[in-house]
């Protein structure tokens, strides 16, 4: 007889996981028919490039460049939706435009930090230009990200997915976990990104300017070495303002201004933005990129000595790092910012004093 | 039976076992690592008309493609895993079926919404059905070199028709 119960018990267990997997899996379901809330970004970028479900394609963008546009095969509703919803984790990967977390597929768990979003490293959504809407050279465009994608990666020593990379990105550049290959997440990114290089008219396999980080190296510089102390001061002058004190970040209503570049919610000691890991990356973003709206105007040495300064700031470890290392980083991260804000006011005092 | 004590039957399940493992490892007659791919006839011929050997930047990704064109032309050989099918088959390798071109028309034009299925299938999707039913074997994973080098095939071919994402033809 107990025998009888310990086994009805036991299917009786598998009956309920089964009917909540089948539950779960209808509502997955009801979320990739359900109509997208854009965000403002999406919905104005979306619009230009003149995404609708039709038989065929033609990318408005191409067209008002060019003259003529190729007619490539055009989207069904799904796919518009796919679209749509990657577009929306890209510019809000964290969810604080959405209503209920599974409008982003949950992208949240697997970022460990409040602040990391693609669109920080991915800037305009993966599709940054200028005024005249040429794509800016090592702006990580991502629709040139797919066509170049599956190539061998000399960092991982891999033939590289697209996918993979994509859950590198959540394991390092976001300090998290590792979502599936076949998550929603990853599938309705690629489908984004896809639909950029169908704007953009990318061939498969060419070289773009604006695929990837336009990186420095020690090289392209006078080859004065990096400097902290230099690095620290180009910091406070060109950066601070938006990213704070530490470069921990800004939050403003709950909302991310600047993302924090050292601290618990920045990248870790395994992503390629880590000076130590690659030192020619960083530098590269930080060139191309920063600061938005004066790009292009530091000088190579200068993009190196603030990113020699960033890397130098405690972080988390990465996944290869080891527990000890990832013990003293925590250490570090809560014990420096309250030691460096206590020095900065003993060392600023007597200055103020003396000037009055 | 019962003239046998407990460890001579241990003894001989352990043989049994190692038996099969080794069997398993050299019957299949296709080695566990390999450096490099076997030339193929044609291939060199393939390489030569879709100028692979100036894509990519690394020896890998050449081949990778070769496996791909190996796996598409011989897939019993290649593949004896995930397909049923032997030479005496009408239809035994991808080839059968699809050109190196058709597969690249196929690759720009993958994650999207399949009515047959009733869902958005991606290239990975349609070879690991092709495995599973025109082939009539199993499904690979998607991270399988018997999936991913037929991408990359894909995607050579496709760098060399200078295709965009949805060419129609």
């Amino acid at each position: 007889m107990k025998k009888l119960i310990r086994t009805g018990a036991v299917l009786a267990i598998l009956g309920v996981l089964y009917a909540l997997s089948l539950y779960k899996h209808a509502e997955r379901d009801a979320a990739r028919r359900a109509p997208v809330a854009l965000t403002p970004g999406c919905a104005e970028k979306l619009g230009r490039y003149g995404l609708a479900a039709d038989k065929l394609y033609r990318s408005p963008y191409v067209l008002a460049r060019e003259g003529e546009a190729r007619p490539a095969r055009g989207y069904a509703e799904d796919d518009v939706r796919a679209i749509q919803r990657g577009c929306n984790i890209i510019d809000d990967t964290q969810g604080e435009l959405a209503t209920v977390s599974l409008e982003r597929w949950n992208a949240k768990r697997f970022i460990r930090g409040s602040h990391a979003s693609c669109d920080h490293c991915h800037q305009s959504i993966g599709d940054k230009q200028d005024a005249d809407g040429n794509p800016l050279k090592g702006s990580l465009s991502l629709g040139a990200s797919w066509v170049m994608a599956d190539m061998y990666d000399r960092f991982t020593g891999l033939l590289l997915p697209f996918e993979l990379r994509q859950m590198q990105c959540y394991i390092n550049s976001s300090n998290g976990y590792k979502p599936n290959i076949a998550d929603d997440l990853v599938r309705d990114v690629t489908a984004y990104s896809r639909f950029l290089s169908a704007a953009l008219d990318l061939r498969i396999g060419n070289h773009y300017d604006e695929q990837g980080i336009d990186e420095i190296a020690a090289s392209h510089t006078l080859k004065q070495g990096d400097d902290y102390v230099r690095g620290e001061a180009l910091y406070k002058q060109k950066c601070i303002s938006c990213h704070g004190p530490g470069a921990q970040g800004t939050v403003a209503g709950g909302r991310v201004v600047a993302p924090a570049l050292a601290g618990p919610n920045a990248w870790n000691m395994q992503s390629r933005n880590y000076f130590y890991y690659v030192s020619t990356i960083l530098p590269g973003f930080i060139c191309r990129n920063m600061p938005p709206g004066q790009e292009n105007t530091l000088e190579h040495q200068e993009c190196r000595d603030i990113a020699y300064f960033l890397s130098n700031l405690p972080r988390p470890a990465g996944d290869k790092q080891g527990p000890l290392t990832a013990l003293q980083q925590q250490l570090m991260m809560n014990a420096l910012p309250p030691l460096v804000r206590m020095t900065e006011r003993v060392t600023t005092k007597p200055i103020q004093e003396g000037e009055q | 039976m019962r003239g046998i004590n407990a460890s001579a039957r241990a003894a001989a399940l352990v043989a049994a076992v190692a038996g099969i493992v080794l069997w398993a490892h050299t019957g299949s007659g296709v080695p566990a690592f390999r450096a490099d791919v076997r030339p193929e006839p044609g291939w060199e011929r393939f390489r030569a008309d879709y100028g692979i050997s100036h894509f990519g930047d690394d020896g890998q990704f050449v081949r990778a493609v070769q496996n791909g064109y190996n796996l598409v032309h011989f897939t019993g050989r290649y593949a004896p895993r995930f397909t049923r099918r032997t030479a005496a088959d009408r239809v035994n390798a991808c080839a059968s079926c699809h050109t190196v071109d058709e597969l690249a028309y196929s690759f720009v034009n993958s994650d999207r919404y399949d009515p047959r299925f009733g869902q958005r299938m991606s290239f990975e999707d349609h070879v690991r059905r092709c495995y599973a039913e025109r082939l009539d074997g199993v499904v690979p994973t998607v991270y399988d070199p018997a999936v991913r080098d037929i991408r990359l095939l894909a995607r050579a071919v496709a760098h060399h028709l200078q295709l965009g994402e949805g060419a129609v033809r």
